[in-house]
């Protein structure tokens, strides 16, 4: 019991360290970008030179750098993620509003792409003679050759303006499709090949002497066996969810945090970039390390 | 594979009974047996096919971006406004884009900057990643715990998030785009840099050279870099295309190269809006990428079978 303490324990922990340090290394990637939010605000709204000055000492733009990072992870570890200036709201507001869409579209997402790689690697090992195997490279090299931005804009010609099947703006369907796709492609030929060697083990052969048909061999001796290689595969899973969404989104003119994102970037919105890098990083941080511990818990081969 | 090979060659030069009773008729076996008696075998075609085609794919990319842009009478910036979002036609074989631009004089244009970003991107992250890794590697101790506890952050990073970040950072342009690609592809090349120099490490040849008294770096120059160039090169050629799909990425959201520049992805952003109209502006650099990508991804793929049979794992899985 107290090893299993342990484990979560050095897990959370090793994964607060490194959300930290990619909080500092965002906080200082952003302050290279030339020009800060009051520039561009000035540029739009004509501020006089006091009334910039006022602003950036508003926005404690002008104290030292180790000083602003200091009030900002103070600030964040209190749920205070700041004011954004371009959208004259807080940022906590914006996160908030933008979170259920990239959630829903990156969950619908996750659950399309395990299913398909799933169910066609499983296939492919039932089936070792029918089309499958070849359905596995044909999705994986998909994933590879079409980013998901090109596979938007086909998806988008093809189902939306010449067969009329759904709406661009607002669809949920066509982007989780497609980066369901794209995550497939990347876990599938790897839980193939897992799924095959897992098939050539004595405990496999003694199953099919007891004479279990091979679909049962297949969902209940061989597939929790390769749960650990999903697991494994799961940090590219969360970055290809964050990429896709980011992508998506802005094809798809959905209002989530990808969108957001870019906004801001693009804004110069130092408060929301930094807010939004910090949760997308995390997130993939906190995806990876909840899928280690549930491989340590779970997966014989992994218990220590 | 030794088994495989041995099968066959028995199945090329004697009658099929004597192969079966060589061998125990295993399910694999049989299935090579039958492989082996068809002389002419669909399977090896398909193998050779997905190295040349490929090849062909990427050789005629590259004379496309050595030569296009010199061979004159394209001007990919030069707006026709009459012939705004036109299809196909004998003046412009690729229609025209929103501005009334060649499409083609443009993707010709596009291909050169996305091998120039790509392989620029590659060479940054590899020199990069490499030497920082190798000179880590060599210093060992704190500074290696240290420099590879660094590396961990950027690799957990979400590629495009950071390339994102770095591109705003550093500004608009060529240059800036082939670094933001290099730093977040570099963890790549530094996981090799030490999973190979441990590896080297451990070689005999590596200790009678210590006992010469050579230096470290003196081993890894002289010694280790050229056992373990192939693994690099290898590991080049995969992060290539990938290299050159986040700088379409990047250029489709706008960033990156100047906004006028007409690389892939900016070219399908604009034309992408009007997609309903003329679908060709949008359709050729997407399959000009697409097939761009997965050639450069199976040459990569045969590259690291044929030169690195011994995987590095932690560069493979990105």
């Amino acid at each position: 019991m107290t090893g299993r303490f342990v484990l979560i324990g050095t897990t959370v922990l090793r994964s607060a360290f490194l959300v930290l340090g990619m909080a500092v290394l965002i906080f200082f990637l952003v302050r290279i970008i030339p020009g800060d939010v009051v520039d561009l605000v000035s540029i739009e709204g004509g501020l006089t030179e006091e009334a910039q000055q006022q602003l950036r000492q508003e926005l404690g733009l002008d104290r030292s750098k180790p000083e602003q990072l200091l009030i900002w992870l103070t600030n964040m570890a209190e749920g205070d993620l700041g004011l954004s200036v371009r959208f004259q709201r807080p940022v906590a507001d914006l996160v908030t509003r933008a979170l259920p869409t990239t959630l829903a579209l990156a969950s619908l997402s996750f659950v399309i792409g395990l299913a398909l790689a799933i169910g066609i690697a499983v296939a492919a090992v039932i089936w070792p003679r029918s089309a499958f195997p070849a359905l596995v490279n044909a999705v994986n090299v998909w994933s590879i050759a079409m980013p998901t931005f090109c596979a938007g804009i086909l998806g988008i010609l093809l189902f939306v303006l010449w067969l009329g099947w759904m709406p661009l703006l607002g669809n949920m369907v066509l982007p989780s499709l497609i980066i369901g796709l794209d995550v497939a492609g990347q876990i599938v030929k790897p839980l193939h090949e897992d799924l095959k060697e897992a098939a050539t083990a004595p405990y496999i052969r003694t199953a099919h002497a007891k004479g279990l048909d091979r679909a049962t061999i297949v969902w209940r001796h061989i597939l929790p066996n390769s749960l650990s290689v999903v697991i494994a595969l799961s940090g590219l899973i969360a970055t290809g969810l964050v990429g896709g969404t980011i992508t998506m989104e802005v094809l798809f003119g959905l209002p989530g945090i990808g969108k957001l994102a870019l906004d801001s970037v693009l804004g110069r919105d130092y408060p929301t970039i930094q807010a939004v890098a910090v949760l997308l990083a995390g997130s993939v941080v906190a995806i990876n390390a909840v899928m280690g511990i549930v491989a340590r818990l779970f997966d014989p081969k992994l218990k220590t | 594979m030794h088994g495989n090979a041995l099968v066959d060659k028995i199945a090329d030069s004697t009658p099929d009974t004597l192969s079966v009773a060589a061998t125990p008729p295993t399910e694999a076996s049989v299935r090579d047996d039958a492989k082996a008696r068809v002389p002419f075998s669909l399977r090896g075609l398909g193998r050779t096919l997905l190295t040349v085609l490929p090849l062909a794919v990427v050789v005629f990319a590259l004379l496309v971006a050595i030569l296009g842009p010199t061979l004159g009478g394209l001007d990919p910036f030069e707006q026709d406004l009459l012939q705004r979002n036109k299809g196909p036609s004998a003046a412009y074989p690729l229609g025209t884009d929103h501005l009334g631009r060649d499409v083609l004089a443009r993707l010709i244009v596009g291909t050169r900057l996305s091998l120039e970003a790509g392989l620029g991107g590659v060479l940054v992250a590899l020199s990069l990643g490499g030497l920082l890794g190798f000179a880590a590697s060599v210093a060992g101790g704190a500074a290696e715990t240290a420099f590879y506890a660094f590396v961990d952050l950027i690799r957990a990073m979400p590629g495009v998030l950071l390339a994102l970040l770095l591109v705003v950072a550093l500004g608009a342009g060529l240059g800036p785009v082939t670094v933001a690609l290099g730093v977040t592809f570099a963890p790549i090349f530094a996981y090799v840099a030490r999973a190979t120099y441990r590896r080297e490490l451990a070689m005999d040849y590596v200790t009678a050279a210590e006992s010469f008294g050579a230096s470290g770096w003196r081993i890894l120059m002289t010694h280790i870099l050229p056992n373990v160039s192939g693994a690099f090169v290898t590991q080049g050629a995969i992060v290539l295309p990938r290299c050159i799909v986040t700088e379409s990425v990047l250029s489709f959201l706008g960033l990156g190269v100047e906004p006028d520049t007409p690389t892939w992805g900016r070219m399908i952003a604009q034309a992408s809006q009007f997609i309903e109209r003329n679908p060709t502006a949008v359709l050729a650099p997407v399959i000009a990428l697409s097939l761009l990508t997965i050639s450069l991804a199976l040459l990569g793929d045969r590259l690291r079978r044929r030169l690195d049979p011994r995987r590095i794992d932690e560069g493979a899985a990105a």
